[in-house]
């Protein structure tokens, strides 16, 4: 029986591996992102090996959304497609969406853009790309969280927890920073793929032969998922090590490297894609992540390192922390306003916009949050001092880990949100959603 | 501006082949000789570790299908979890026998993920044939930390997993050529009809 079983399951892997053979877009004229000067007559795309174009393989849309591209072609062993485009003029950028199907019956597809006579948009801004959904803001609020364990967590542990801990307690930053690691690894996987099939609008196995590489090398958001994902791989690594060899001292480096690299978020977001963008605003954003990150980091390692594993640690990291997240939060809600007043011009905008709005729910949770902490560094912060232990603090750090949590969710919302348009000059330019 | 496919190939089939040399080493004197030097112990699960963090490189420029992103991705963090806990096993941080199976789930899942990015079939080109013999390989392959989880000590686990690096390195330096495989090179990757 189990032969028969083994026998069953190496024909299964074997046997549709035989009948497949998967074709890849190799080179488009006009090229990627390209800008031409002339209107070309036709769209060509060569692809690696020959393929089967249905009848609509490429569609060239221009602003307006009506399809430019006329019958389709093939040549060279069927290995090159071509459409004839016609009614193109210039001063326009138009987008191409290719569809073939390959000899394993898998379908290839792709989106990217060009400009006659203009600059082409990024591949983001294509026709027919649909606007943030709720996946992506699962993927940001992930990374998010991800992120406060791994530089929040490995932070207030170099920043906070004296020199020398209980191994146990050792131990769990070990764990929860490196679990950070791989989970920011795989959220910001997650998020550059959801965020590319918005474009592309396609799902399940198509979208797992789609092309990626134009939103990697032709969006803001690609390359901060490049720079991010292998500046992530090396803190990885280095945590590794430094569980390895035991060492608080080479979590340094990982922990410097990952606030470094945070800088990539505001640099393809919001703060510097929207018009009235300033380098003032770009600082106030990392400011605003890189404290969030360290305050929701040490409500967590309080709650699920300090509190269950170190009872004779809780007095002093709590004291400690106390004193830290004053400054935190003042440097937090000072950033968190610059940023709010660049997005937001007009007061109205807060409630009359759905960024406002989600603006305003962020900020009572944050309210709600500060309201928790306020509590405890009023009445829990004095008791301790006295030497006294109040039974359900653990408890309570761990509630306040959830409304963190929840905050952390409203801002990876308010992220993936467009704000309101921006008047510059005498005209009025759009949310970008090009990031 | 991305590096040639051939470069990385060749970079970690290099990597690949000095490792299986290592662990054939071992096997053939005996632990007890080999780790006479301590640091030698350390070798494989650094060179794990570090291909971990090369991979992510590779995995960045494979955008051209999420497959492949996936796949590359998916390489790095078994690289990265086998060779951080055997690094701890060698250095006494970790104890037990059964670490090895870490060894054995990061083979698993690297074999399938090869089996599972190529898109090919195995006599579509000589590359396609090799990407399917090394999915496989790595997938058999993880019998031999196996079966040094389960039954520790025996000779054949460790000549086993030496020979497999040695075989992967060849496998990879061979991999990156559009040839025909067996005298036969699909029509849709250029060969005659």
């Amino acid at each position: 029986m189990r032969r028969a079983l083994l026998g069953v399951l190496a024909i299964a892997l074997v046997v549709p591996a035989a009948a497949s053979a998967h074709a890849t877009m190799k080179e488009a004229t006009p090229a990627e992102q390209g800008r031409v000067e002339t209107p070309p007559k036709e769209v060509t795309l060569r692809f690696d090996q020959s393929v089967v174009p249905p009848a609509d393989a490429i569609v060239v849309l221009g602003a307006d959304g009506k399809n430019r591209a006329g019958a389709i072609t093939q040549s060279d062993r069927d290995t090159i497609v071509r459409a004839h485009v016609m009614g193109l003029v210039k001063g326009e950028a138009y987008t191409v969406r290719w569809r073939v199907v390959s000899a394993d019956g898998h379908v290839a597809t792709g989106v990217f853009t060009f400009g006659v006579g203009v600059e082409a948009p990024p591949p983001t801004e294509a026709v027919g790309s649909s606007g943030m959904t709720w996946r992506d803001d699962v993927a940001r609020w992930a990374l998010f969280a991800s992120l406060a364990l791994m530089i929040g967590v490995v932070g207030i542990r170099l920043l906070v927890l004296p020199r020398v801990v209980d191994p146990r307690v050792e131990r769990r930053v070990h764990l929860l920073g490196t679990l950070g690691a791989f989970l920011a690894l795989n959220a910001g996987i997650a998020g550059f793929v959801i965020r590319s099939a918005n474009a592309l609008q396609v799902s399940g196995v198509d979208l797992l032969y789609a092309d990626l590489s134009p939103f990697a090398e032709s969006t803001r958001f690609g390359t901060a998922f490049m720079v991010t994902t292998l500046g992530f791989g090396v803190c990885l690594t280095i945590l590794a090590v430094a569980w390895v060899l035991d060492s608080a001292t080479l979590r340094w480096p990982a922990f410097l490297l990952a606030l470094v690299l945070v800088w990539g978020y505001p640099l393809s977001g919001h703060q510097a894609t929207e018009p009235n963008s300033t380098a003032l605003g770009e600082i106030a954003d990392w400011v605003h992540l890189v404290t969030a990150m360290l305050w929701v980091g040490g409500v967590v390692t309080l709650a699920l390192v300090v509190w269950p594993l170190a009872p004779d640690l809780r007095r002093a990291a709590f004291l400690r922390f106390s004193r830290i997240a004053v400054v935190l939060i003042g440097l937090l809600l000072v950033a968190g306003t610059v940023v709010a007043i660049e997005r937001l011009p007009e007061v109205a905008d807060l409630w009359q916009t759905s960024y406002g709005r989600t603006l305003l729910v962020k900020i009572g949770l944050v309210l709600v949050a500060l309201a928790w902490g306020g509590f405890h560094h009023t009445f829990v912060r004095p008791r301790l001092e006295r030497g006294e232990m109040p039974r359900s603090v653990g408890r309570s750090l761990l509630a306040e880990s959830a409304v963190a949590m929840a905050v952390l969710f409203a801002a990876a919302v308010l992220v993936n949100g467009a704000p309101p348009p921006v008047e510059t000059g005498s005209t009025s330019a759009q949310p970008s959603a090009g990031r | 501006m991305q590096p040639r496919a051939e470069i990385a190939h060749w970079l970690f089939a290099g990597g690949f082949l000095f490792v299986g040399l290592v662990l054939l080493a071992e096997a053939i004197v005996g632990r007890a000789v080999f780790r006479h030097r301590a640091w030698r112990a350390c070798l494989w699960p650094s060179l794990a570790l570090m291909a971990g963090s090369w991979l992510w490189l590779i995995a960045i420029f494979s955008t051209f299908s999420t497959l492949h992103l996936v796949a590359h991705s998916v390489w790095a963090q078994a690289a990265t979890a086998a060779g951080a806990v055997q690094l701890a096993v060698v250095r006494g941080r970790l104890h037990s026998q059964y670490w090895s199976l870490v060894t054995a789930g990061a083979l698993f899942i690297s074999g399938a993920s090869f089996l599972v990015h190529e898109q090919n079939g195995w006599l579509f080109a000589r590359s396609a044939f090799l990407h399917h013999l090394i999915g496989w390989t790595l997938v058999v392959a993880s019998v031999f930390p196996l079966g040094e989880a389960l039954r520790p000590r025996r000779a054949v686990w460790a000549y086993g997993f030496a020979a497999t690096w040695v075989l992967l390195a060849v496998m990879l330096f061979a991999d990156r050529d559009v040839a025909p495989i067996f005298g036969h090179l699909s029509e849709l990757a250029g060969g005659r009809p």
